[in-house]
């Protein structure tokens, strides 16, 4: 009877992976690249010892190690070490965001409910359908655990071991299997893909910052975190194997309890049975805004929350970080500074540029929420009822553009609020004033996504990439030379980091003119194009 | 007569919400079973406890003598499913899903059956999924179906997007599988369908099954109603036999008329000026309203 829960979980593996593949592939090769840039930079840039020993001084400071996580070999700041305290955070997120996206889109997506109903009809076991998303969700990992471990021995300089090569590839691998089981798991209380996805999400984004506020004082919390145990491997420092296990112990767990859940329950239902709405549409909800808010109502909450978290989180840590060390040609490498500014407001500056970056995200989910719509052929009730497509755009654009006001002021106030709370000497107003600087970088990034979404509506995933790549610009850039084209691609890294920068204003109105003109040729294109779904 | 299905007092609640109460009945081996009821009613909650998808929370329900949830992989290597709303993989073919469908069955495919039944439904299997009309993913369902070798058909709903000449080869598919010695389970709306093609009818009416037999025992529900408006008056008309519930509205009689009557509906109104002459086949919802008046007005 237990065999039979399994029955051609073989024929269907091999199936969901010939359609996969490209798809995971694509991520393996993004994700990858990350790291041989990242392994390749280091041993160029850094290969000079005495200057790795500034870096190790610099880098042991309560900003640093709120953002990277606590100092690793400081006696011996090898590159091995410097890649394990710089880097580790921050792939491990990308990883788990990637078997997050992979588990969800495997199991909950819409369409594989409604073709989960034909499937299960055929002779196959009951477990079979979750079986294959795990073991796709295992295979994937261990490929790209194996890959970016094979690159840092081969790449590395001889700080390098093949145990911490292997160690770091195993770490890598283990934090996507672990999320993804989560992924899997909370798929048993939700009947959504969007729900799955939020709480999975939310999931990794409380253990990044129990991670964070455990790491600038409160060491136990990170402990908690699966980020900050993970951490705590120090590859090709100390390569401590047993907080993999411990990971991976629970993985199990977490595992056996999501199987038991998926033979027991009914297909197609969460644990929590769906509650009653409303009778009647009010008045509101009868517009075009009201009907977008509605739809996105939850997502807004739940990001404004998590602006507010990171910016408090980021806040209360500014408060610790000490005065310069001192003018150095290393230490402007680092932070990009010039002689003599606050380090300080060095690490403000990146951070509210990091967290723009990232208040983007809704902003475009807000904007593609009406894509969303079409696709699943909804536009065209509303299409052709009383409100013209371009009122329709308009309505959703300026969402996104309340949004973009919405998260940047949220983070922006909770950045203050918290570094007020730790006594920190700053004027709220420039914290403010740095932060508005970004608007039109982001709204020339929602420009981008406004004219994909008009003349190539297929290709708005595009806009993500941008980002992402806009993120790695302003993360990396001052770890390792970027080349120049690549800095200027970037709208983010144009935008002037205050104070130290000036405010320009010729940067904001040429970037704030060219989103205009992005949307306005995006309307155009809405206007004129078949409606698709 | 073997009973190829069976379903014993099988209740199914979602929450406080009791979507089946009590239902029974069964479908012999060679028969075909027509399983109707209005919108919600609880026919598909029904077919996914069969198909072992829902769990049923008291009552037995057996395929091939075995249990439809804990035996669901030996007895789905014998059942052919076709869903009311078929989803499929946008970026695949119809012809590659057809062979994938039949390749997970496990048997070995008829490939002239196969491609016979495409030819017949007129179905371009090369097409990609996602360019295909709704009608055109429930021939993909159907087909696969077909061409098993199934003892079970479980249809739910299977022609809503089909087009009058797609139905009829439906049906005949329909009758060589029965021919063929399978047994076929029929959820529809379409009245002329089950009534061409069921011997067996089961009502079910909010999680309740308000009917359950031969169609010859539930003649009723192949009766026309009829409207009639003649110069003269038309009162005996409520003596005859085959004319049911007789009503004089205004100057108009409507009434029921045993559809195999209509030739002495004639003859009877041979004498008559006729000024008004419709005849229209029972809406299933009239049906049930009439069916349980009836009831009533006997209790």
């Amino acid at each position: 009877m237990m065999k039979d829960q399994f029955v051609q979980t073989s024929r269907l593996f091999s199936f969901s992976l010939k359609r996969d593949w490209l798809k995971i592939f694509a991520w393996l090769l993004g994700l990858v690249s990350l790291v041989a840039i990242g392994i390749v930079a280091y041993v160029e840039l850094y290969s000079d010892a005495g200057e790795r020993e500034m870096m190790a001084m610099i880098m042991t400071n309560p900003a640093m190690e709120a953002l990277l996580g606590p100092m690793i070999g400081f006696d011996n700041y090898t590159i091995g070490a410097m890649y394990s305290h710089t880097m580790t955070i921050i792939a491990l997120c990308l990883f788990a965001i990637m078997s997050i996206l992979l588990v969800v889109s495997n199991t909950k997506v819409d369409e594989e409910e409604g073709i989960l109903e034909l499937l299960r009809s055929f002779p196959i076991g009951r477990l079979s359908h979750t079986t294959v998303s795990l073991l796709l969700l295992i295979l994937t990992n261990v490929l790209i655990g194996g890959v970016s471990a094979a690159i840092l021995y081969v790449f590395g300089d001889q700080s390098i071991s093949l145990e911490g090569a292997l160690l770091t590839g195993a770490i890598y691998g283990m934090i996507g299997i672990f999320f993804g089981a989560v992924a899997l798991l909370m798929g048993q209380f939700t009947t959504s893909s969007r729900n799955t996805m939020m709480i999975s999400f939310g999931l990794l984004g409380v253990s990044y910052i129990l991670r964070t506020i455990g790491d600038s004082g409160y060491e136990w919390l990170s402990w908690l975190s699966p980020l900050g145990l993970l951490y705590r491997t120090e590859p090709f420092v100390e390569n401590n194997w047993w907080p993999l296990f411990l990971l991976g112990f629970v993985t199990i767990l977490v595992l056996i309890f999501a199987f038991f859940l998926q033979q027991k329950r009914d297909m197609g239902a969460g644990l929590f049975p769906e509650k009653a709405g409303k009778r009647q549409a009010s008045s509101f909800l009868k517009t075009p805004t009201g009907l977008a808010l509605h739809l996105l109502k939850t997502t807004l909450i739940v990001w404004t929350v998590a602006m507010l978290l990171l910016g408090i989180t980021y806040g209360s840590v500014i408060g610790d970080v000490e005065g310069l060390i001192g003018d150095n040609e290393v230490i402007e490498q680092i932070i990009g500074a010039t002689a003599g500014m606050d380090m300080a407001e060095q690490f403000l500056g990146m951070i509210i540029g990091l967290l723009s970056i990232f208040a983007t995200i809704p902003v475009l989910q807000t904007f593609l929420s009406l894509k969303g719509e079409e696709t699943k052929g909804r536009t065209e009730k509303t299409l052709t009822g009383v409100y013209s497509r371009t009122n329709i755009l308009f309505t959703f654009l300026g969402l996104s553009l309340l949004t973009s006001l919405m998260m940047q002021f949220a983070q922006l106030l909770a950045i203050g609020g918290a570094a007020a709370a730790m006594d920190f000497d700053f004027s709220m107003q420039n914290i403010l004033k740095a932060g508005t600087a970004y608007f039109p970088a982001i709204w020339f990034s929602l420009g981008i996504v406004v004219l994909l979404y008009g003349w190539l509506p297929k290709l708005t995933s595009v806009a993500w990439g941008y980002l992402g790549f806009a993120f790695i610009v302003l993360y990396f850039a001052d770890f390792i030379d970027l080349p120049a084209w690549a800095q200027t691609l970037s709208v983010f890294h144009h935008t002037p980091q205050l104070p130290q920068d000036d405010f320009s204003w010729q940067v904001a109105l040429v970037t704030t003119g060219l989103a205009l003109g992005l949307m306005f040729l995006g309307l155009i294109g809405f206007k004129r194009r078949d409606m698709t779904d | 007569m073997t009973k190829v299905l069976e379903i014993n007092d099988v209740t199914k609640k979602f929450g406080d919400f009791k979507a089946l109460d009590k239902i029974s009945f069964s479908l012999n081996k060679g028969e075909v079973l027509g399983f109707i009821g209005p919108n919600g009613a609880g026919k598909s909650t029904t077919i996914r406890i069969l198909l072992g998808l829902l769990q049923a929370n008291a009552g037995t329900a057996q395929i091939f003598g075995e249990d439809v949830w804990g035996d669901a992989v030996s007895i789905h290597e014998r059942v052919a499913y076709v869903p009311g709303d078929v989803n499929l993989w946008p970026n695949l073919t119809g012809g590659e899903i057809i062979d994938l469908f039949l390749s997970f069955r496990g048997a070995t495919v008829d490939e002239a059956r196969k491609e016979e039944l495409i030819r017949r439904f007129d179905f371009d299997p090369t097409k990609k999924a996602r360019a295909y009309s709704k009608g055109n993913r429930q021939k993909v369902a159907l087909i696969a179906a077909f061409a098993a070798d199934a003892d079970l058909y479980l249809l739910d709903e299977p022609t809503s997007g089909l087009d009058p000449l797609q139905e009829r080869v439906f049906q005949e598919c329909v009758e060589e599988a029965k021919e063929r010695g399978a047994s076929i389970l029929l959820s529809s709306h379409i009245l002329s369908e089950v009534e061409r093609l069921c011997d067996q009818v089961a009502i079910i009416r909010q999680g309740e099954i308000v009917e359950f037999g031969s169609l010859e025992e539930m003649r009723h529900l192949t009766r026309t109603q009829i409207t009639l408006k003649t110069t003269e008056n038309l009162s005996q008309l409520s003596e005859q036999s085959w004319a049911h519930d007789v009503a004089y509205e205004q100057d108009e009689v409507v009434f029921q008329l045993d559809s195999e009557h209509m030739n002495d509906l004639l003859s009877f109104l041979q004498p008559y000026h006729v000024i008004k002459f419709e005849s229209a086949p029972p809406k299933l919802e009239d049906l049930f309203m009439r069916h349980y008046e009836a009831e009533e007005g006997v209790k």
